[in-house]
C-alpha cells in the first residue's frame, strides 16, 4: 500500500503530463520534457543544498558536446552518444566539484558562471578545429535509426524522453525521502548542526553537486540528438539565467516544481514572443514579482491548495496532516 | 616580440577598459560591501546610461551633456529600484538578491527594447584628435575615460574618508548594527549608496558607447566581466577593485595581442585561481555576520 502510495503521486503528474502531449505540438511537448530534466538539476542544487549556480549552461555544454562529439567522430549509435555525454557530465562535475564546493553560495554561482563563460569560448574560438566554432557539429543524418525506440524520430523521441524524465524524476523522489536528503536540505539549512551530529557537508555537497550537474549533462545530451547539432549558442551567457528562471517560476525546492515552470517558461516564451515580441519583460518583471510574494513559486503556491482539496475529499472528518518539510519524516 | 607600438596602444586600450569595468564594478562592490546584497542591476544601469547619452547626444550634438543627463537617469532608476524592490529584501538572503536583481536586469532589458528598438546604435566620438604618447598615436578620448576613473576614484576615496556620511558608510560595512546604534539611519545611507552605484554605473555606460555600439544586451555582455572584476578584487572593497579592474583590463588587451581567442578566457581563468588559492579576492575581507 505503503508502495503505491509513494509512486502515486509520480504516476498523476507523468499522466497529466502524457495526456498534455495530445494537446500540444510535438516540438513544444519535447521541448518541455528537456527542459524539465535540464531544471531539475538546478532545483536541486538550489532547494536542497542552497547553492545558485549561473552556470548550469556549463555542464549542459559538457553533456551536449559530449554526445556531439561522438556522434560527429566515432560513431552512430545515439544511445551511445547519451551515455558518453551522460559520463562526460560526470568526469567534468567530479573534476570541478572538489575545488568548487567549498566556496561560499555567492562565490559559487560566480564561478560556475565564470565555468560557463570559459566553455562557451573554449568551444567558440580556442577549439574551433574540433567543434567548428559558430557553426556548430551537425550529425542528424549521421545518426542511425535504433529498433525499438527510433530517437532519429521526433514522436519517439518524445516516449524517449518521457521515460527519461519519469526515471529521473523516480530518482530525485528517492533521494528526497531518503537520509541522504534530509542532511542536504541539513546543509542548506544549519550547516554547524550536521557538522556538529557527525556527518562530513563536504561529501554531501559533493554528492550533490555531481548528481545535479550529472543530470544537467543529460539533459544536455538530449538535446544534442533531439537537434541533431550543437553549437557554443549552448553555453552563451545570455541564456545562464534559464534554469535559474524556470525553477523560480515553478517553486523551488518543490519535487513538481521544474516541470511546471517549464511548461509555464517555454509556454511563455513562445506565445510572448508571438504576440508580444518582447518576452524578456515579462519574465524579468514576474521573476521580481514571485521573489517578492513569498518566492513559492506557481508549484509552491498551488501544491498546498491542492493537497487541502484532496485531503478533504478523501478524508472529511480527520485533521489535515501536519505539514512537513521534504525530505523529513512527519513524526 | 610585440612591436613597441602595438604594446603602447595596447596598453592604453586596457587602460580604458579597465577604466569601464572599475566604473561598473564599483557599484556592486559598494552595495555588496555595505547592504550585503548582490546587485545585478547595476549593468541595467549602465544600458540607461549608455541609451540616455546616446538619445541626448543624437538630439543636441553634445556628448559630454549626454552622459551628464545620462549619469542623472542612472542615479534616478536606482533610487526607484531601491524604494521599490531592494528595500523589501535588504533582510533576506543573498541569493535572493542575486535573482531578484537579475530579474530587474532582464525586465528592464525588456524595456530598453521596447523603447529603442532591437537596432544598434553608434555614438560618434566627440574628439578624434591623437595624442603621441611615446612615438604612438593615441585617441584623446581613451585618456579622458581613463583620466576620469581616476577622478572617480579619488573622489570615492575623499568620501569615504573625508566626510561624516562617507565615514558611516564605511563603519556599515563593518559592522551594521553598531552604526544602527549610534543612531544614524542606516536605511538611508543603503538609498545613497544606492544612488552613487548607479549613477557611477551610468557614468560607465555613457562613457563607454562611442567605444562601442549601444545595443539591449549590452549590459548582459559586461557582467561576466564586471562580476570577475569584483570577485578578483574581493567583494566589498574599492581598492581591490580598482586595481583588479586594471589588471583584466590589461589581460584582455595585451592578451588579444599575443593569442586572440586567449584574451576572453584568460580573466576568467585567473580568477579560478584566486578564488582557489584565496577564497575572498584580493583585497576582500571575511563576510561578516549582520
Amino acid at each position: 500500500m505503503s508502495v503505491l502510495k509513494w509512486w502515486s503521486g509520480l504516476l498523476v503528474a507523468f499522466l497529466l503530463l502524457a495526456l498534455l502531449r495530445v494537446f500540444l505540438p510535438l516540438p513544444f511537448a519535447n521541448e518541455i520534457m528537456i527542459f524539465s530534466v535540464y531544471a531539475i538539476g538546478c532545483n536541486f542544487l538550489l532547494g536542497r543544498v542552497g547553492f545558485i549556480s549561473f552556470g548550469q549552461p556549463a555542464y549542459l555544454a559538457v553533456g551536449a558536446y559530449g554526445t556531439a562529439f561522438y556522434l560527429f567522430y566515432f560513431g552512430t549509435n545515439p544511445y551511445i552518444g547519451i551515455l558518453i555525454g551522460i559520463i562526460s557530465g560526470f568526469v567534468v562535475s567530479l573534476a570541478v566539484g572538489p575545488l568548487f564546493v567549498r566556496l561560499r553560495s555567492d562565490y559559487f554561482a560566480l564561478v560556475n558562471l565564470a565555468l560557463a563563460v570559459i566553455i562557451f569560448f573554449l568551444m567558440q574560438k580556442v577549439l574551433a578545429g574540433i567543434t567548428h566554432g559558430d557553426d556548430g557539429l551537425w550529425f542528424l543524418t549521421r545518426m542511425d535509426s535504433t529498433p525499438v525506440l527510433d530517437l532519429t524520430q521526433p514522436d519517439q523521441f518524445f516516449i524517449f524522453a518521457f521515460l527519461i524524465a519519469f526515471a529521473v524524476w523516480a530518482f530525485y523522489k528517492y533521494i528526497d525521502d531518503s537520509i541522504y536528503g534530509a542532511c542536504c536540505l541539513g546543509t542548506k539549512i544549519n550547516e554547524d548542526k550536521l557538522k556538529f551530529l557527525g556527518y562530513n557537508t563536504y561529501n554531501i555537497r559533493l554528492l550533490a553537486f555531481v548528481i545535479a550537474n550529472t543530470t544537467t549533462a543529460l539533459a544536455g545530451s538530449m538535446y544534442a540528438i533531439y537537434l541533431g547539432f550543437v553549437s557554443p549558442e549552448i553555453t552563451s551567457p545570455a541564456r545562464v539565467a534559464d534554469p535559474i528562471v524556470v525553477t523560480i517560476l515553478g517553486g523551488v525546492g518543490t519535487l513538481y516544481g521544474p516541470i511546471v515552470g517549464a511548461i509555464a517558461y517555454t509556454g511563455m516564451k513562445d506565445l510572448l514572443s508571438q504576440v508580444f515580441g518582447n518576452w524578456e519583460l515579462i519574465v524579468g518583471f514576474l521573476l521580481v514579482f514571485i521573489m517578492l510574494a513569498g518566492e513559492k513559486g506557481i508549484w509552491g503556491t498551488l501544491a498546498p491548495v491542492l493537497e487541502r482539496t484532496f485531503t478533504r475529499l478523501t478524508a472529511p472528518r480527520s485533521a489535515p496532516a501536519p505539514r512537513t518539510e521534504p525530505g523529513v519524516k512527519g513524526t | 616580440m610585440i612591436d613597441a607600438h602595438l604594446l603602447v596602444s595596447g596598453i592604453i586600450f586596457g587602460l580604458s577598459m579597465g577604466s569601464i569595468y572599475f566604473l561598473t564594478a564599483i557599484g556592486l562592490s559598494l552595495c555588496f560591501g555595505l547592504m550585503r546584497v548582490i546587485s545585478l542591476d547595476q549593468l541595467l544601469y549602465y544600458a540607461i546610461g549608455a541609451y540616455i547619452t546616446y538619445s541626448i547626444s543624437a538630439a543636441i550634438g553634445n556628448l559630454w551633456l549626454g552622459i551628464l543627463c545620462g549619469v542623472v537617469v542612472g542615479g534616478l532608476a536606482g533610487f526607484a529600484v531601491e524604494r521599490l524592490v531592494f528595500l523589501r529584501i535588504y533582510e533576506k538572503d543573498i541569493t535572493f538578491s542575486m535573482i531578484t536583481s537579475f530579474g530587474i536586469l532582464i525586465g528592464g532589458v525588456g524595456v530598453i527594447k521596447f523603447i529603442w528598438g532591437l537596432v544598434p546604435r553608434p555614438v560618434p566620438v566627440p574628439i578624434e584628435t591623437q595624442l603621441n604618447v611615446l612615438g604612438t598615436d593615441v585617441p584623446v578620448y581613451r585618456l579622458i575615460v581613463i583620466l576620469i576613473a581616476l577622478l572617480v576614484y579619488a573622489g570615492i576615496w575623499l568620501f569615504l574618508n573625508r566626510t561624516i556620511i562617507g565615514k558611516a558608510i564605511r563603519a556599515g560595512t563593518e559592522d551594521v548594527e553598531n552604526v544602527e546604534g549610534l543612531g544614524i539611519n542606516v536605511y538611508r545611507l543603503f538609498t545613497i549608496t544606492f544612488i552613487i552605484a548607479g549613477a557611477l554605473s551610468a557614468l560607465a555606460g555613457g562613457l563607454n558607447s562611442p567605444l562601442i555600439m549601444v545595443d539591449p544586451q549590452m549590459g548582459l555582455e559586461v557582467l561576466a566581466f564586471t562580476f570577475m572584476v569584483v570577485i578578483i578584487g574581493g567583494l566589498g572593497s574599492i581598492k581591490g577593485t580598482f586595481i583588479s579592474a586594471l589588471l583584466v583590463g590589461q589581460v584582455v588587451s595585451l592578451g588579444s595581442l599575443i593569442y586572440a581567442p586567449l584574451a576572453q578566457m584568460a580573466p576568467f581563468a585567473i580568477m579560478l585561481l584566486i578564488l582557489l588559492i584565496k577564497p575572498t579576492g584580493l583585497y576582500g575581507s571575511q563576510l561578516l555576520k549582520r
